[in-house]
């Protein structure tokens, strides 16, 4: 068993490799597009007077982080056929549910004392958002964006049966050949960059979370 | 300075305020109180038009509010809520520049408008780098007054800001607000439902019910000659004693002839000299910038008949804001029948005597029993 994946390794260097960058980049496009568009829907839903949308969209979101990867991949073959793009539309609507879910959440939770405070000193709206809500909001959005990112590159890899290709392909390939080095290498590799991403987002979120709220009595 | 014209909040069915006629005046203190869901807070709000009146109209300084940009607006007037609503990603220093930075001032003006402001509320700078989430209720409060302040607003709302705090520090911030009063003369409208709170504050209280005005009156007149039955229960009983409360000891200090002043540099031999040809026990210590230092006693031991001069360098005293009911509890704690009086700054003022406070107490309850 060894021998047969050390075998593959050293024979198949470049396929891994191509594999790797591909499903990285899946990963890396799609988490970009859902994290503007999943940012810019849960601002537009918290703004004043939408409140009750804002409401009624966190249930849906939490609902919707029940559908299976392999339904909503499934849905993007049915209505965009097959390769990467149609991956990238499945990944960006499974990942937005999160970050969506915990920025709404994050922004409605700012308390409104802080809010009416921020209105009275005469603050504008887009400034209350920007220099109260956000921030006070940021370290809840960003545990949304790491849970979306680590459930997003598992996905890059059911991606791979509508032609997404990545890492998937070597797991598919093994399945279908029997062969459980393909496998190993796959997964392996899918986890590791799972863990890489979850530690620099990590690191990010330490670094942007406002000294202020990380301070205690 | 600001007034209401037949202004009217209606929530749904509910007349929140009802054609509310109210003329507040510049420099004062005007405590709005009553039940609630008298439309107290509703008023305050509508003045920086967080809520805005259905009908009516408010002025300020002769300009209507409809004809401001609300925003302009709320940021020339001071905002002060319970609970304070600091900005916790935001230092101490960054929560009160906030208002000067939007108004665009220079960062050596905003860094001298903080450590001022930090100064005025009697916070020391270490606090500049400290975040709200660090502090005690009562800091939080007095940061929130300073952010209030910074732009230096003419007017301050403030709505129940001392609600959420314990008794203890209660007194101690209203106390301290009343001597930051004394100094910035603000006009400053101000909420409350504690009745004790609205006498000891108030230069002016108006009393609300279901929306209407009941009563506005200085509140030593709303003391004496309370509207109606409403008014009267609002006050309670003891009210002829609480007017005491309201009367500052700056009005009971004794004459200049009555206490002896000595400078730090005086012997006690010569203290000793001048106290007993005046047959006193006492010597206010007063440094030549009118700093008071302490109090010389001269200590009779009666078993061993001797008499010795002490120093007491911290000696109990009140402040010439310190109401009559308030130096009269120092007075009994001390065991003393006498008290200095300072003002800002340990600045000496006088002195005020028992005698002249029981007096007072006497005429009080004299009043009390005939009504």
């Amino acid at each position: 068993m060894m021998d047969a994946l050390v075998t593959y390794v050293q024979t198949h260097g470049e396929v891994i490799v191509t594999a790797f960058r591909i499903h990285f980049v899946l990963f890396l496009v799609s988490m970009i597009l859902s994290t503007l568009l999943g940012l810019s829907m849960s601002i537009f839903i918290t703004s004043e007077g939408r409140e009750k949308v804002g409401q009624a969209l966190l249930t849906v979101t939490g609902a919707a982080q029940a559908v299976p990867s392999i339904a909503v991949v499934a849905l993007a073959f049915l209505f965009v056929g097959i390769g990467a793009k149609p991956a990238i539309i499945a990944l960006v609507l499974y990942s937005l549910v999160p970050i969506v879910f915990n920025a709404t959440s994050g922004i409605l939770s700012v308390p409104p004392r802080v809010v009416e405070a921020a209105r009275g000193l005469g603050l504008t709206k887009s400034q209350i958002l920007w220099k109260v809500k956000i921030p006070l909001a940021v370290p809840v959005i960003l545990s949304g964006i790491r849970s979306a990112a680590a459930i997003n590159i598992g996905t890059v890899t059911i991606a791979a049966v509508i032609g997404g290709g990545g890492l998937g392909d070597l797991i598919y390939s093994g399945l279908k050949n029997q062969k459980l080095e393909l496998i190993i290498v796959g997964a392996g590799l899918s986890a590791f960059m799972a863990i890489c991403v979850d530690t620099i987002l990590g690191m990010v979120e330490k670094k942007i979370t406002p000294r202020g709220l990380q301070v205690t009595r | 300075m600001i007034e209401f014209a037949k202004v009217t909040k209606q929530y749904g069915e509910k007349k929140a305020v009802d054609s509310l006629d109210l003329s507040l005046e510049k420099g004062y203190i005007t405590m709005l109180i009553g039940p609630s869901g008298c439309g107290k807070t509703t008023t305050l709000k509508m003045i920086n038009r967080l809520v805005e009146p259905d009908s009516g109209d408010i002025t300020i300084n002769g300009t209507s509010i409809w004809d401001l940009d609300p925003v302009t607006h709320r940021r020339a007037i001071g905002y002060v809520i319970q609970e304070v609503g600091l900005f916790p990603h935001y230092s101490v220093y960054d929560n009160i520049a906030l208002l000067p930075r939007l108004h665009q001032w220079k960062e050596d003006r905003i860094r001298n408008r903080v450590y001022e402001l930090l100064d005025l509320v009697t916070l020391d700078e270490t606090y500049a780098d400290t975040y709200p989430l660090q502090l005690s209720g009562g800091e939080r409060q007095r940061v929130g007054l300073a952010r209030a302040l910074a732009a230096d607003p003419e007017v301050l709302l403030m709505d129940e800001p001392f609600g959420a705090i314990d008794p203890i520090n209660r007194l101690v911030l209203q106390e301290s607000f009343l001597e930051i009063q004394e100094e910035i003369r603000k006009t400053i409208v101000f909420v409350t439902h504690d009745i004790n709170e609205a006498i000891k504050l108030g230069d002016r209280i108006v009393v609300l019910n279901q929306g209407s005005l009941v009563q506005h009156d200085e509140v030593a007149e709303i003391l004496d000659n309370p509207a109606d039955e409403f008014v009267e229960e609002l006050l309670g009983h003891d009210r002829n004693l609480k007017a005491l409360s309201l009367k500052r000891v700056r009005r009971y200090l004794a004459s200049r002839d009555d206490y002896t002043v000595v400078s730090p540099e005086d012997t006690p031999e010569i203290i000793m000299k001048m106290l007993k040809a005046k047959k006193r026990r006492m010597a206010y210590i007063v440094d030549s910038r009118e700093i008071f230092r302490g109090v010389w006693v001269i200590d009779r031991n009666p078993r061993k008949k001797t008499e010795k001069l002490v120093k007491v360098e911290r000696p109990v005293y009140a402040e010439t804001s310190t109401s009559v009911t308030e130096a009269l509890s120092r007075m009994l704690e001390a065991g003393e029948k006498e008290l200095p009086v300072v003002r800002k700054g340990r600045i000496f003022a006088g002195l005020v005597k028992l005698g002249s406070i029981f007096e007072e107490v006497e005429e009080a309850r004299a009043a009390s029993e005939e009504a």
